[in-house]
């Protein structure tokens, strides 16, 4: 993926750049984290592999567009290879890039090469994937996202459907991952002894794989004769699972998850047949690279930085309340888009279906 | 491990009247999973609940068919290391092809069948006529399955279509229709293997090359088909696969490398080829999964439920090597 504005050529280039994106009157004002300084910037993502990466990689694109003091945009995928994705870190700065935003999947194994590009001059943004190291001596800024505050917004919804208490299942993915301890520092800090976690401690390990997960699930159930609420932070990967509690004869239970599609629509079809069914999500968090590609674009063009320096995912659906949004289902479109995204659900299948 | 040295032996045995031969390689894995059978009734009586198998089962009947396809080619004395890419391509053929739409998954099936009759050849050739070792041709041609992977999904996953998910992960008899499938695979590779020519000479052909080579047997043409009939059986996996996870991600196969070589070890089946246990393959695929199923009930943390499932392993294939 390579968007490349010739010398001179900058205001024809931009406005080619907005009609193939689609872009409307909004494009035309520049936004402030947009300084006249030209910049060129690159997105590496330690794995490209899945829908949410998808999104949220055309998401940034489409955010750094929005400047038109950038110059050159530049994507690379780590394809989940740490030695890939320190190459592409590299390389990038050898190839003059300005600012570069890393999602550093691989964690702190990418920070010497983040603080030798940073040392070089480069503006350096990780995002949501903590690297260790510090802002202003091993890159410029890290734009994470606030999981503590996930488990939070769950844990004040389940108390407000089970104010006495009860028996919560929460599952996350790869075993430790830092995601889902954070996730469970969150809902801990609201939920009280009443609330007891009937999975193994620290969660369910599912590796966010669907038939891992429908096993995993298969078994809390058998084990479980009551299970009053579900946390998942993949709330799309539970899908397959959820027809398990009807082999049982049970209802689905409530739950607190992340939004996609998918489960919008399966909660659609089949909340009137479990009575207990009822749905809350936060937003999956696609907008995170946003956030991450505002600041990169601000400290590399001169503009002013955005004051977020977490990004907060919003509460997107709640079937109880009905707010900010009731449940959302897309039939015209792919199950594996975001609806609650920024970038508008036709323009997502788009890039699905390509 | 010792090759089983006499696999197409005439002496009248009153055993080999049963419709399964009561062979020591099926009584050890047979008595294995009544043990654990006990054991889940004892410490975690959820694991065999109704609901639990209704639940599990269908992953059972993958690991079945999955096994049987890893185990004609062991008798062959080979290694299919492409079964993850070989599932995973048909996951994304058929559920990328048809994009939701049922009208569209025949073609998509057909699709993937022939990708796979593809890769089995090719496999095949390399392994078979070209006397490439096994492990390296197969690793080399995964490789090469996971770019065409990408190039239908470009590494994203698709919901199943509908009418998939009805065939796959639907019940009759309130049983998973994946089961059926699994017992079908599994009443064909046992007649062909065991009651037709081809299936006698295929065995005499894992058991001794040179000796099949010498009354006149097409020994490469046999080894070859191995790694074809390999191919159709991960293909059909991969496709039931699809059905049951309504979401499947492009790398759904990935999981099942070492499981497919567990159960054909565990089966009793000799890694340098010979005589094949379709039915104690089959069984070990259950009890390979009943003992995850076992690790999850009884709640232990996941560091545990790991090191339960690598000592089991550990034990079968120890039962065979000391004998």
């Amino acid at each position: 993926m390579r968007v490349l504005f010739p010398k001179g050529k900058i205001a024809v280039a931009s406005a080619a750049a907005m009609l193939a994106l689609g872009a409307s009157a909004a494009y035309a004002e520049t936004p402030s984290w947009c300084g006249q300084k030209k910049a060129s910037i690159a997105f590496l993502d330690g794995f490209g592999g899945n829908s949410w990466r998808v999104i949220t990689t055309a998401s940034a694109k489409e955010e750094a567009l929005k400047c038109p003091s950038i110059t050159q945009y530049e994507y690379a995928d780590g394809q989940g290879n740490t030695q890939k994705a320190i190459s592409d870190i590299n390389s990038m700065a050898a190839r003059g890039i300005d600012a570069l935003v890393v999602f550093g999947d691989a964690g702190p194994a990418v920070l010497p090469a983040l603080t030798s590009v940073y040392k070089a001059g480069k503006v350096v943004v990780p995002y949501r994937v903590v690297v260790g190291g510090e802002a202003g001596k091993n890159y410029s800024k890290y734009i994470g996202a606030s999981e503590k505050e996930d488990g939070v917004s769950w844990a004040n919804w389940i108390k407000s459907i089970l104010p006495s208490g009860g028996n919560v299942l929460f599952i996350s993915g790869p075993a430790g991952n830092s995601q889902g301890l954070s996730e469970l520092e969150g809902l801990k800090s609201v939920l009280g002894p009443e609330y007891k976690f009937i999975n193994p401690a620290p969660f369910d390990v599912t590796n966010w794989d669907p038939a891992l997960t429908q096993q995993v699930l298969t078994a809390e159930i058998a084990k479980n004769p009551k299970i009053d609420v579900i946390v998942s932070d993949f709330g799309p990967s539970l899908v397959g699972a959820l027809p398990v509690f009807k082999k049982f004869n049970r209802s689905i239970p409530p739950i607190a998850t992340s939004d996609g599609n998918i489960l919008g629509c399966f909660w659609t079809d089949n909340h009137a047949d479990n009575p207990d069914f009822k749905l809350f999500t936060v937003a999956t968090g696609n907008d995170n690279a946003r956030l991450a590609v505002q600041w990169a674009v601000a400290l590399a063009t001169g503009g002013t930085p955005p004051k977020e320096e977490v990004f907060v995912a919003p509460h997107f659906e709640d079937s109880v309340s009905g707010k900010p949004s009731m449940v959302q289902c897309r039939k015209d479109l792919p199950g594996d888009i975001y609806l609650s995204a920024q970038m508008k659900g036709e323009d997502q299948g788009k890039l699905i279906n390509k | 491990m010792k090759a089983t040295s006499d696999p197409v032996s005439s002496r009248p045995d009153a055993r080999q009247i049963l419709p399964v031969s009561l062979t020591r390689e099926f009584l050890t894995v047979v008595i294995s999973t009544v043990a654990l059978i006990v054991l889940c009734r004892l410490f975690a009586p959820s694991s065999i609940s109704y609901g639990a198998l209704a639940g599990s089962l269908p992953f059972a009947a993958i690991l079945v068919i999955v096994g049987l396809g890893q185990m004609l080619v062991v008798q062959q004395g080979g290694f299919d290391l492409s079964v993850a890419g070989g599932v995973s391509l048909a996951v994304v053929v058929s559920t990328h092809i048809p994009a939701g739409n049922n009208a569209n998954l025949l073609p998509a099936v057909l699709m993937a069948a022939s990708f796979a009759l593809a890769i089995g050849v090719a496999n095949g050739v390399l392994v078979g006529l070209l006397r490439l070792n096994s492990i390296v041709a197969t690793i080399g041609m995964n490789a090469l399955i996971y770019g065409g992977v990408f190039a239908v999904s470009g590494g994203i996953p698709r919901s199943t279509t509908p009418l998939l998910a009805a065939i796959a992960g639907g019940d009759t008899f309130g049983f998973a229709n994946s089961i059926y499938f699994a017992l079908a695979i599994l009443l064909v590779v046992t007649l062909v293997l065991k009651k037709t020519v081809v299936g006698r000479r295929y065995e005499a052909i894992g058991a001794n090359p040179l000796a099949a080579r010498a009354v006149g047997l097409h020994v490469r043409l046999h080894q070859m088909m191995a790694y074809v009939y390999a191919q159709l059986t991960y293909c059909i996996a991969g496709i039931l696969l699809a059905g049951i996870t309504s979401q499947p991600t492009a790398f759904q196969g990935d999981s099942l490398l070492l499981p497919s070589v567990a159960v054909v070890v565990l089966g009793g089946t000799s890694l340098i080829g010979g005589r094949g246990f379709p039915v104690s393959t089959a069984i070990a695929a259950f009890f390979l999964n009943q003992l995850s199923q076992f690790a999850l009930a009884i709640g232990v943390p996941y560091s545990a439920q790991t090191i339960i499932q690598a000592l089991a392993l550990g034990f079968g294939i120890a039962v065979y090597s000391f004998r």
